[in-house]
């Protein structure tokens, strides 16, 4: 079959232009581009970004969580893959989200922790990078990107505050398309239009807020004070949004990538989706990046690998089949050494782009064979922390995973101490 | 006074340089070197008080804090303590009366300028509501959209807990936007009706169900084996789904008989349909119940039941009486691609596929669908109200392309659900497909529609100046060559981001008429107020007492004052915070969500029992009834209350141990963990939500108590320092009582007499069905009695109700504190405590009713005062 060649080619020639044209010069040229007065201030601080991957089939705990802890821990066979990033990473064990059960139904809540997917009447709450994006989403074209591989339709790991989903994005070329190839003028002016409909009103609204301030006591005035400082920051967004809209797109002189169709090249199709976010993260499209990963019914081309994922994590312990979901796994592994290593091979000023970027790899169920919610193998890479050490919580009374996520909330310069159910920030784990 | 509290009265307290100097002030300082020196002097400082340093500096915050504390202490005699010499009562009088007035001058000084409460904006809930009720639209949801709330003194309602951000603004601008999507009309005819029977046979859902054995097919009332046969028995019973559909098993239409328990987390859906259209819908279901013994379908023991959802909200239970089919209907909002699912919320917690056997050798409990009926949208008139509420009477019309003018956007509406049903066509053959509303006059019409809209939005009325800053907005759009439609949308959307509709203003002094029924409004209903209030407010007649009663009563028999039944019993007793712990499966295995709606919904309609009956606050102690549905009198031990549809009022005799806000599971449940209960969190909260004298947090240097599941030491033994030692015992003394009377009810609420244990114990015979697995013992016994500071003796909850039954007047002070400052988004401050007591005076008289608990407070200054 000549498919699978033609796309290994492109993927190739894709992976080749990305690593000539995409270095350094880019983000330089990118920055001060869009440092008009409405965002010098933000771009004084270091950009801090953010990658949250979930694997939605577990990982098999036994050959990735270390047995020792602390520094010397002695690495597993998963780990073993990733030992040049060994002071890149940091593991964890003994961590879940409180109140999350419901097996599979636990996969949308990996970013959220909102309790009990599985109870009816369930509502899911904001996620991660949605949080994020609330306070640093401006700064870039795309507030975010949420991405998913495998996931046919429904599959995303972005959730608004109302707990509704945001559709993810499966296609790389369209996503190819979004982040480098210009929109019609049309598109440009409805979208600008909306913006000053946005400031007309906000306008206005602060002008009566003015008047309304005269008859006001000094500690209402006091209150009224916020929505003035709640308008002038909304109205600078939408100044930097139109600003983005009339900014030309990054250029880049490779072509678009072709998508990937047969799902079993679930490994091709995540290494590609890897390269489209190191791309989006080395151009500044984005600073916020989710990708679900749905391996469900895939049955990946790995040699010896004959089974779909799905019944695969059902494995009852018999070896044979715990073996085949190891191949699996390692890929899926070896798949994020690639994507740390691009991380780590692009600068930007003295720093490398891994440095400034923290990538979260984890999964909802910490064993899939009996769709159990706690125990969740997870790890961090870069973005600035003091790696390097395997931090193992109580394995029957579970460490708080959203401690982690308001760790990663401050090291993206988000003053909040609070997400979810967390009880604090990530003990044992320091920023640089 | 105790030395624990005062560590923390005095921990701040700074080296003062000078004694105070007024000759009030300079009594205080006698009064304390009389009768205080000995332990709070300079040398002492017992507590690391000081009393001769402590400055009087009311306008200070913290100062007025620390004196009022002061004050209370030596009112409620803890100060100087009992076995030191206590002072003349002439002496403590003279104190007491001269602090007060101080105190209350500085405070009242205080609220002159600018009134007890701050300018707020709206909390989330009344946002959505008042979002709802302005613009007829009663399923909408933007709640969710928003950022939580901060509370303060207890309730979401604080100003100084409501701040305001510019995610905030976005996330209102965009609320906006939803909502008036939601209400403009954008087909020139009512949505077609959609109306149809779904049987669960032809579910996929249900199917894997069946062909999982943890299903049955059910004709005539008995196994049907041409459906699905038992396990082993005939050709069919290897068969998979594919195979069962090509055969024509499926789709079925007799009954199925489903064994599943919730827990499970599946919950079949009814995924033949899903709305296109939000809106009102008529859901009918059949339903009943069984035995199931090995194949033959006998009667249930009792009544079962089930509950069916739609993804956004609970669509209500459903009665499954024995072999007989009960057809239930009910109407309830959809959203626009909401799936309907069932589960059979009242059975015990078993899969059925993972025992011996499967169907063919189970003996237990099931429920029986027969089918499900669905209808709607139900609507009213064409164009919708809400609609009306945007464009009055002006004509939906096809929208003219060619014109120049840009088209009002529209998002596609459509069948979201794949495979489901309808899949209407919003327009007829040859009919235009873009219709909009049309305007011959637009600058008049927007002038009248928006000074209209304005005025309820604003809830008073608007100078015609403050409505052209709108109309400015509508030009605008016009000129940039937007529709009608579009020019107006803008408008509304700027007036939904004013801060005069998301903010209460409140003039300062006495409200006008207008604060007055906006206060009521969010106070009674949790919205914006009616056609009705802003009537009486334009007349300027709601302040007239008999106005205000009428009102209030009207208020509180309408069916909105749910509202705020539900909203303030959510914070005031914390059941908003019902699903914050699961129960340990393995200690607590008859705990289950169908419990805990039914715990929740027992407190809400005893609540609003006591309102509509206006019995007497005595009742949040005791009480001779509760409302209770099957679920929870099985959990409490009663029999007779059948069904779990509806929640009834049941009367409660002396040897049940139940009646009061005490004894009810919900608040059993919010003040315990899941695992274990303390009586120091559940005294802590008696003292705080009931009594109304909250216990100050602990020191920051006390771990917290390791929980014991292995039945070896009590909460009791665990507890013991804190009678020996009298640092802790200052608080604890007071605290702990009511929190060992309370031991006698687990951490669902089920009263016992032993703790559970999943280690020591002795085995506990299996209750219920006896497959469902037990799994945890019978340990050591509950010591459940204890003594009141006063010395009051009791031996467990009955007594301690008697005891707590003596004082009244507190009960009623305490509920008529979480009622101001949920009403006027303040606290009840100094000076305010004299309005209180004339509020618990005059409701003395009427024995303490809690309707006129409610009257009192709206008639008082403390209401219609900013």
């Amino acid at each position: 079959m000549t498919f699978t060649t033609n796309r290994h080619l492109s993927r190739r020639s894709f992976l080749r232009a990305a690593g000539i044209s995409l270095s350094l010069p880019m983000l330089e040229a990118m920055r001060p581009a869009i440092a008009t007065a409405a965002n010098k201030a933000a771009l004084a601080d270091v950009p801090r970004r953010m990658i949250a991957i979930e694997t939605n089939m577990g990982i098999l705990p036994q050959n990735f969580v270390p047995k020792t802890a602390g520094r010397n821990y002695e690495l597993t066979p998963y780990l073993e893959i990733l030992k040049d990033f060994r002071n890149d990473m940091t593991v964890f064990s003994g961590v879940s989200h409180p109140e999350v059960d419901g097996g599979h139904q636990a996969e949308m809540a990996f970013l959220t922790a909102a309790p009990h997917p599985g109870r009816g009447g369930f509502k899911n709450s904001i996620s991660l990078d949605q949080l994020a994006a609330e306070h640093i989403g401006d700064r870039t074209r795309f507030g975010s990107l949420p991405l998913q591989v495998g996931a046919e339709s429904y599959g995303s790991l972005s959730f608004t505050r109302g707990g509704v989903k945001i559709p993810a994005e499966p296609s790389p070329s369209a996503l190819f398309a979004r982040m480098f190839v210009q929109g019609t003028a049309k598109e440009i002016d409805t979208r600008v239009e909306d913006f000053r409909v946005g400031r007309s009103i906000l306008d206005s609204v602060n002008d009566r807020a003015k008047q309304l301030q005269r008859d006001l006591g000094a500690r209402d005035r006091e209150r009224l004070d916020q929505y003035f400082s709640s308008v002038r920051d909304l109205e600078q967004r939408l100044v930097r949004a139109e600003e983005w809209e009339h900014l030309p797109k990054p250029k880049v002189t490779m072509p678009a990538p072709k998508d990937i169709t047969d799902k079993n090249q679930l490994i091709e199709r995540v290494r590609l989706m890897y390269d489209m976010t190191r791309l989006a993260l080395e151009t500044d499209s984005t600073r916020l990046v989710t990708i679900f990963v749905y391996t469900f019914s895939a049955v990946p081309a790995i040699a010896g690998v004959t089974a779909e994922t799905h019944s695969l994590t059902h494995h009852g312990n018999r070896p044979e089949k715990l073996e085949e979901l190891r191949k699996i796994e390692s890929a899926q592994i070896e798949a994020l050494g690639g994507l740390l290593g691009g991380l780590r091979s692009a600068k930007e000023e003295n720093d490398t782009l891994l440095d400034r970027t923290m990538v979260l790899y984890g999964t909802c169920m910490g064993n899939a064979n009996a769709h159990s919610n706690t125990n969740l193998p997870t790890l961090l890479a870069g973005g600035g922390f003091k790696h390097g050490q395997h931090l193992a919580f109580d394995t029957q009374r579970n460490y708080p995973l959203p401690n982690l996520y308001v760790s990663m909330l401050q090291r993206l310069g988000i003053g909040t101490d609070k997400f979810a159910s967390s009880t604090g920030t990530m003990r044992g784990l320091e920023m640089v | 006074m105790s030395a624990t509290r005062t560590v923390f009265i005095a921990i701040s307290l700074t080296v003062a340089t000078s004694h105070p100097v007024s000759a009030t002030v300079k009594d205080f300082a006698a009064f304390f070197d009389k009768h205080c020196a000995d332990c709070h002097d300079a040398e002492t400082k017992k507590g690391k008080l000081d009393l001769s340093a402590l400055k009087f500096e009311p306008a200070n915050a913290e100062n007025f804090e620390r004196w009022v504390k002061l004050h209370d202490l030596v009112q409620d005699g803890e100060m100087p303590p009992k076995d030191k010499k206590r002072p003349p009562a002439d002496d403590t009088k003279h104190f007491l009366d001269s602090l007060s007035t101080e105190l209350s001058a500085a405070d009242r000084a205080q609220q002159a300028g600018e009134g007890r409460a701050l300018f707020r904006r709206l909390t989330r809930v009344e946002y959505e509501n008042t979002l709802r009720d302005l613009l007829a639209l009663p399923g909408l949801q933007v709640m969710d959209m928003l950022p939580g709330d901060g509370t303060a003194h207890g309730f979401d309602k604080v100003g100084s807990a409501l701040d305001m951000s510019h995610v905030q603004l976005a996330k209102y601008m965009e609320a906006a936007d939803k909502a008036l999507e939601a209400a403009i009309a954008w087909m020139p005819h009512k949505p077609e009706v959609y109306s149809a029977r779904h049987y669960p046979g032809a579910e996929y859902d249900f199917k894997i169900v069946l062909t999982n054995s943890d299903a049955v097919t059910l004709r005539n009332k008995k196994h049907d084996p041409w459906g699905i046969p038992l396990l082993g028995e005939g050709e069919h019973s290897k068969l998979g789904l594919r195979e069962l559909e090509q055969v024509g098993t499926f789709p079925y239409r007799g009954a199925i008989g489903v064994f599943r328990h919730e827990d499970c987390a599946f919950r079949p859906r009814f995924a033949n349909f899903a709305p296109v259209y939000a809106g009102f819908y008529k859901v009918r279901l059949s339903l009943w119940s069984f035995w199931w013994d090995k194949g033959e379908v006998k009667p249930s023991p009792k009544m079962e039941g089930g509950w069916l959802k739609a993804d956004s909200s609970l669509i209500g239970y459903f009665d499954a009486p024995s072999l007989n089919s009960k057809v239930t209907e009910a109407t309830v909002w959809l959203e626009s691609g909401d799936y309907i699912t069932f589960n059979a919320a009242s059975l015990i917690p078993i899969r059925v596929s993972e025992t011996k056997g499967h169907t063919k050798e189970y003996q237990g409990p099931g429920i029986a669908i027969d089918w499900m009926e669905v209808e709607g949208p139900i609507v009213e008139q064409w164009p919708p109200a809400s609609h009306k509420r945007l464009f009055g009477e002006l004509p939906l019309e096809p929208f003219d392309t060619k014109s120049g003018v840009r088209p009002p956007p529209r998002s596609v509406v459509k069948q979201s659900k794949p495979g489901a049903f309808p899949r209407p066509l919003h327009f007829q053959k040859d009919e235009p497909k873009l219709w909009s509303v049309a305007s011959k006059q637009p600058v008049e019409d927007a002038r009248r529609l928006l000074a209209d809209f304005i005025k309820r939005a604003f809830r008073r009325p608007v100078p015609g100046a403050e409505v052209e800053r709108y109309i400015a907005i509508f030009n605008e759009r016009i000129t940039a060559n937007k529709s009608f439609e579009e020019a107006m949308r803008a408008a509304y959307r700027a007036v939904l981001c004013s801060p005069d509709f998301l903010f209460l203003r409140e003039p300062r002094g006495t409200l006008d008429d207008w604060a007055v029924a906006a206060r009521l409004s969010y106070f009674l209903w949790n919205t914006t107020p009616d056609d009705t209030l802003l009537a009486l407010a334009e007349k300027g007649a709601l302040q007239q007492p008999a106005t205000l009663r009428a009102q209030a009563e009207r208020m509180l028999n309408d069916p909105k004052a749910e509202r705020f039944i539900t909203n303030f019993l959510d914070q005031w007793l914390n059941l908003k915070d019902i699903d914050q712990t699961t129960p340990d499966k393995q200690l607590y295995p008859d705990f289950s969500p169908c419990l805990q709606d039914a715990m929740v919904a027992e407190t809400r309609l005893f609540f609003t029992e006591m309102l509509k009956k206006n019995l007497g606050v005595q009742n949040i102690i005791t009480s001779d009834f509760s409302m209770l549905n099957q679920k929870l009198a099985e959990h409490y031990g009663i029999a007779g209350v059948d069904g779990f549809a509806e929640t009834k009022k049941v009367s409660l005799t002396a040897d049940m141990h139940r009646g009061g806000l005490l004894t009810q599971a919900s608040v059993l449940k919010v003040t315990a963990n899941g695992t274990v209960t303390t009586p120091v969190k559940r005294g802590a909260w008696v003292m705080e939500k009931i009594i109304g004298k909250p216990i100050p947090p602990p020191p920051p240097d006390i771990p917290a108590i390791d929980p014991d599941t292995r039945g070896t030491t009590t909460i009791r033994e665990q507890l013991d320092k804190h009678r020996h030692d009298p640092v802790c015992a200052s608080c604890h003394s007071k605290m702990d009582p009511p929190g060992f009377a309370l031991e006698s009810f687990d951490v669902i609420g089920g009263f016992r007499t032993r703790y559970r244990s999943l280690g020591e114990g002795d085995k506990v015979d299996k209750v219920g069905n006896k497959r469902l697995a037990v799994k945890y013992k019978d340990a050591l016994p509950v010591d459940c009695a204890g003594a009141l500071p006063d010395g009051t003796v009791f031996k467990g909850i009955d007594d301690l109700r008697v005891a707590l039954l003596k004082n009244p007047d507190q009960i009623a002070r305490n509920l008529a504190r979480q009622l101001v400052i949920y009403a006027t988004g303040a606290d009840v401050s100094f000076s305010d405590r004299a309005e209180i007591e004339k509020i618990v005076g005059a409701v003395r008289k009427e024995n303490y009713g809690a309707r006129s608990l409610i009257h009192e407070i709206v008639q008082s200054p403390l209401f219609l005062r900013k």
